[in-house]
């Protein structure tokens, strides 16, 4: 049990912030979204969401795509498989020790 | 966000991504405008043959009409839905490209749909059909339980409850089986229409293009 316990401590800091959980948890269901949807769906501003954006592309856990759909910005995000494997560990080890 | 980050540690993060999703999914009203459009056409076809004499060019178009244009609406709809919103609302609603329907889903679906056909058949052939008002009460129900657990918003369970009493209701009357099934599907899609259409004005009201737009 202590072991399992013990456990928690290897989760991953980055995704265990909310915010960027439900991002990760959100890119995980779906092929790929954009900034705008991704800000619609989670509640946070757009702030908070390009900061935490920011944070999982440079862990590498997310891949940003900038492009242009007529004169809107598009910002696509899609979950890296890297990032999928960080979530899958992340809920094995909640899972384990809860 | 507060509200958000206490549910994270209730809820599995799986579960979370489905029911935020499902919101977004239905935030703009365009999916219940196109339930009502297909259970309208629905009753219409239901309708019609009880209406018209056989044989004539109306009941033959009725009932071409049950064989396709329920088939082709289902296919098609998604599709219009999807191109509504990338050509009209992605601005307002962003963009998402969703995963292929899983397999595994498909297959029971599809497998469920074959029974049922199997079983009507079977039962055409033995002239045995179960009477109108089991018919009517089952799919009032069937159907009030499938839109609640699939929809899972408020306004969704109300509609499948709505959809559960009216199929009961229908089932102690004396209709026949056309015409209850003309009256449920017909009362249920003037409500989703109605829904939609209201979801759909708040939605372009209250979700205004954003001043700087992408981030």
């Amino acid at each position: 049990m202590s072991a399992k316990i013990q456990r928690l401590a290897e989760i991953d800091r980055v995704i265990h912030e909310p915010g960027r959980l439900m991002i990760v948890a959100l890119l995980a269901a779906v092929e790929e979204a954009d900034f705008q949807y991704l800000r619609q769906t989670t509640g946070l501003t757009q702030g908070n969401l390009s900061a935490h954006l920011t944070k999982l592309d440079e862990a590498g856990y997310i891949a940003i795509e900038k492009t242009f759909r007529g004169k809107y910005p598009l910002t696509l995000c899609r979950l890296t498989e890297r990032g999928k494997e960080v979530l899958d560990n992340y809920r094995k080890v909640i899972k384990a020790a809860l | 966000m507060n509200e958000t980050s206490s549910r994270l540690f209730e809820e599995s993060s799986e579960r979370i991504a489905g029911r935020l999703m499902q919101k977004a999914h239905n935030q703009d009203g365009l999916p219940e405008i196109a339930i009502g459009v297909v259970f309208l056409a629905l009753a219409v076809v239901c309708w019609l043959p009880t209406a018209v004499q056989p044989r004539s060019p109306a009941y033959v178009a009725a009932i071409c009409g049950q064989a396709l244009l329920i088939p082709i609406l289902c296919l098609r709809l998604p599709w219009a839905i999807k191109t509504v919103r990338r050509k009209f609302l992605i601005e307002r609603e962003g963009y998402v490209e969703s995963r292929p329907a899983n397999r595994k889903y498909v297959a029971i679906v599809i497998a469920i749909a074959i029974a049922f056909g199997i079983a009507g058949v079977f039962a055409a052939f033995r002239g045995s059909f179960p009477p109108a008002s089991w018919v009517l009460g089952a799919t009032g129900i069937g159907g009030g339980v499938l839109a609640a657990i699939a929809g899972k918003l408020p306004r969704f369970i109300t509609g499948g409850a709505v959809m559960a009493v009216t199929g009961l209701v229908l089932a102690f009357s004396a209709v026949s089986l056309a015409t209850g099934f003309a009256i449920l599907y017909g009362l249920m899609g003037a409500l989703s229409l109605l829904s939609g259409c209201v979801v759909f004005l708040h939605f372009l009201h209250f979700m205004r293009l954003p001043a700087e737009p992408g981030e």
